[in-house]
């Protein structure tokens, strides 16, 4: 398998998975919204801090609302990390790389893409920014399982997968961090009112509040998600779970040099964070180191398969 | 309700499907008795389907302008084009006696070089061949074959006669659209498909790649073989991918190719280097490999030609193979059959005029405006004289580039090219079609069923490029014998 490929199906399955967390995220937060008053913490700046990009929103916006943030977060062309930036990298990515995936891969993509590309104005009003959403979130997951049920899992899947769980462990970080917010010792009162709501919120986002149900059991508690969130061995979006993803992919891959042996001491560092009584600075604090290790490993993987003198993506 | 059909016009030119409007040839009977039983909405609703397939199935080619580069969707016509299969037995004969004779041209031309010795060609037109590439010479590709893959362009004048047009055999394209094409019309018209006897074409990538595998430099049954592109925004680039895919064969670009001082190629891959057997390259000679021709050219592979030389890897098509797709040497091929083969051509020339020789040049300078004048070694429609269709001011200024450069130029009376009924805002209308079937020699020779028929959408126009607001319609060979 070339390099190059190696590359751009690592890549694509980096932005299906960040255009299917976008969705997400946003479609989870219009629904809180809607149930907390206004003026709490958890507004609309919230999704914009998840992505680190403050800076380049207030750049182009003077008000922070719904309207501007999701135009911002969902359609903006010229933000990289809005859903249909990420949707057309995903786009570019596949269109380079049909000679290796099942024919449908590219018609769901490039179907998904038309239809956002035709329905942007659309994210403006609620009803059929719903409409929009489900829509992309369907195709995500048409897109996921047609590979699954389609592709070879040889070297072009686990690069796929490889890709794709990067991204999301990355993504429950960043939400992660989102919900040290909850934790902090200044918190409002209002905000402390509606704690459970947000927790849960904070599981629905990361599809995992059926499963926090029937394994952990216990009622809706900080420590207790975190935990779920960071080191359970069997949900998806828990950060265990992706690097034992990733691990997986690595070891099955040719000339993965050092690369298991990292990832070893990755997992090493995620199982021993402690959940129990952390305060909002500690959590800050690991999760920052976290994404900085998930940056250096993409680096390591970067090094070690692609193309040296490719362009750099995005 | 009017009739798709009404006002057809029939005396432009040759029309392939119809003899006059309310009767047509007897290859397109069937055809005609189904879209007559179609209302126009109906038609629409096809023609709407199409273009939704093609948009979801991404179907595109890129124009290149100041804006940027754009990706278009292929702009196709649902009408198929029909011919006859005892007609095309003919043609198909034609073709490949004709692939046959251009293969030995290019052989001798860096060989022995007898055809220039016994004074059938002007030495003078071979060297100043921009595509005669010196480095070639005394190269033997496997099965003496250079030109590996060739796309010929045929026209029918309205004598009903097909010519050749030209013969492209540096790297044409238009296969992919090719095949393309016939998935399209079998979402569109499933019903047609299935009373009617089509020749099927899907075999080719299977052809290609039985092609590619026997010119591997090693007797080897399963060859490394990649299709070498110039990259993801080259206009044909959907091309490159789709036959890669369809063969199974790596799509790489100059940069995932290197050439080590054994003088093989590998490719870069995430096991480290893999040698590479066969190059289906898509790149043109002056581009190949820096080392040899451009020195700039960032699309090739530096050292691709030694490799070749050495014969540790095989190129389709060979380098230098370009020296018989010049619009001069096209000229002589009717001669090239007789010499090589010693049979009669099967497929005529359009009569050429080389401005190269005195006689000849006279001759285009007194009927420039009744003549086609064309370029020796442009390829797309650009840089032409139509003389019929041009004003006097276009005429003489093109004059002054003949005269400018004489050896570079030859003029071919203005043939009525035939038409075919095309979808023109809801009703038929005749439109100018060429058809550009592929031929593949390797160790034996194949011709596609039919191939691309191009046609103009623009009124009277002449231009079936892509690039200049030409579509493109699904070729149907039919077996009259069998339905």
């Amino acid at each position: 398998m070339l390099s190059r490929s190696a590359e751009r199906l690592y890549w694509l399955a980096r932005y299906m998975e960040r255009t299917e967390n976008t969705a997400k995220l946003v479609s989870v937060h219009m629904n809180l919204l809607m149930d907390l008053p206004k003026g709490v913490e958890m507004g609309w700046q919230q999704l914009i801090h998840i992505n680190g990009s403050e800076q380049e929103f207030l750049e182009k916006n003077k008000t922070i609302n719904e309207r501007t943030v999701t135009r911002f977060l969902l359609a903006d062309p010229n933000y990289l990390g809005s859903l249909f930036s990420s949707l057309c990298a995903a786009r570019e990515n596949i269109r380079t790389t049909r000679e290796l995936l099942p024919d449908e891969a590219w018609e769901q993509v490039n179907e998904m893409y038309l239809f956002a590309k035709k329905n942007l104005d659309n994210v403006a009003n609620r009803r059929s920014r719903v409409i929009f959403l489900n829509e992309i979130l369907k195709g995500c997951q048409r897109f996921t399982g047609l590979l699954s049920g389609y592709m070879s899992h040889h070297h072009p899947y686990r690069f796929i997968r490889l890709g794709r769980h990067l991204e999301r462990a990355d993504m429950t970080s960043r939400i992660l961090d989102l919900a040290s917010l909850l934790l902090s010792e200044s918190r409002s009162d209002e905000l402390r009112q509606y704690e459970t709501i947000l927790w849960m919120n904070i599981l629905t986002s990361l599809n995992a509040l059926l499963m926090y149900r029937q394994y952990v059991r216990s009622r809706i508690q900080g420590d207790d998600i975190l935990n779920f969130l960071l080191h359970d061995e069997n949900l998806p979006s828990s950060v265990t779970y992706c690097l034992s993803e990733i691990a997986h992919s690595i070891n099955q891959l040719p000339n993965h040099d050092s690369l298991p042996e990292k990832i070893s001491d990755l997992s090493a560092y995620v199982q021993a964070i402690s959940t129990q009584n952390t305060t909002q600075l500690q959590l800050r604090r690991i999760l920052d180191d976290l994404q900085n290790k998930l940056g250096s490993l993409h680096g390591q993987i970067a090094d070690n398969w692609f193309l040296k003198m490719a362009v750099q993506s995005q | 309700m009017k009739s798709i059909w009404e006002n057809y016009k029939t005396d432009v030119a040759y029309d392939e499907l119809m003899y006059s409007e309310f009767q047509s040839r007897p290859v397109s009977h069937s055809l005609c008795q189904y879209l007559n039983s179609l209302n126009k909405e109906d038609i629409d609703k096809r023609k709407i389907a199409a273009e939704l397939a093609i948009m979801e199935m991404g179907i595109t080619f890129t124009v290149y302008s100041d804006e940027g580069n754009i990706d278009r969707a292929w702009p196709f016509d649902i009408i198929p084009r029909i011919i006859d299969a005892k007609e095309w037995m003919i043609i198909e004969k034609g073709l490949k006696q004709r692939l046959a004779a251009l293969n030995h041209f290019i052989s001798d031309v860096y060989g022995e070089q007898l055809f220039i010795k016994e004074g059938k060609i002007p030495d003078s037109t071979i060297n100043s061949s921009k595509n005669f590439r010196k480095e070639c010479i005394g190269m033997k590709p496997m099965h003496n074959v250079w030109a590996n893959i060739c796309g010929t362009d045929l026209v029918r004048d309205k004598d009903g006669i097909m010519y050749v047009l030209e013969d492209n055999l540096r790297v044409p394209s238009g296969v992919s659209y090719m095949l393309e094409n016939r998935v399209i019309t079998k979402r569109v018209f499933p019903e047609l498909l299935q009373d009617i006897n089509i020749m099927p074409i899907d075999d080719y990538p299977t052809q290609l790649q039985d092609m590619l595998t026997s010119i591997a430099p090693y007797k080897n049954n399963n060859p490394q073989i990649v299709v070498l592109t110039p990259g993801i925004y080259n206009s044909a680039y959907f091309e490159h991918a789709y036959l890669a895919r369809q063969m199974g064969a790596q799509l790489v670009e100059g940069n995932d190719l290197i050439v080590k001082s054994d003088d093989c190629v590998y490719m870069r891959t995430i096991e480290g280097l893999e040698k590479v057997d066969v190059i289906y390259r898509r790149i043109d000679d002056d581009f190949l490999d820096p080392e040899v021709f451009k020195k700039d050219s960032a699309l090739g592979v530096r050292g691709l030609m030694r490799a070749w030389k050495a014969g540790n890897v095989a190129l389709a098509n060979a380098p230098g193979a370009g020296v018989a797709d010049d619009k001069v040497v096209y000229a002589y091929v009717p001669e090239m059959i007789r010499y090589y083969l010693n049979e009669e051509p099967i497929l005529p020339n359009v009569p050429t005029y080389l401005c190269s020789n005195k006689a000849d040049l006279d001759y285009v300078m007194e009927h420039l405006a009744e003549l086609v004048v064309k370029p020796a070694n442009e390829s797309g429609g650009y840089g032409m004289l139509v003389g019929p269709h041009s004003s006097n001011k276009e005429v003489e200024a093109f004059r002054k580039v003949i005269l400018a450069d004489p050896r570079n130029y030859i003029g071919q009376p203005t043939l009525s090219i035939s038409t075919a009924p095309t979808l023109c805002k809801g009703r038929l209308e005749p439109r100018h079609v060429d058809l550009r079937p592929f031929i593949l020699q390797g160790e034996n020779t194949f011709v596609t069923a039919g191939g691309l028929t191009r046609v103009a959408l623009k009124k009277g126009s002449l231009v079936v490029n892509s690039s200049q607001g030409g579509g493109s319609k699904d070729t149907w060979i039919i077996n009259m014998e069998n339905s």
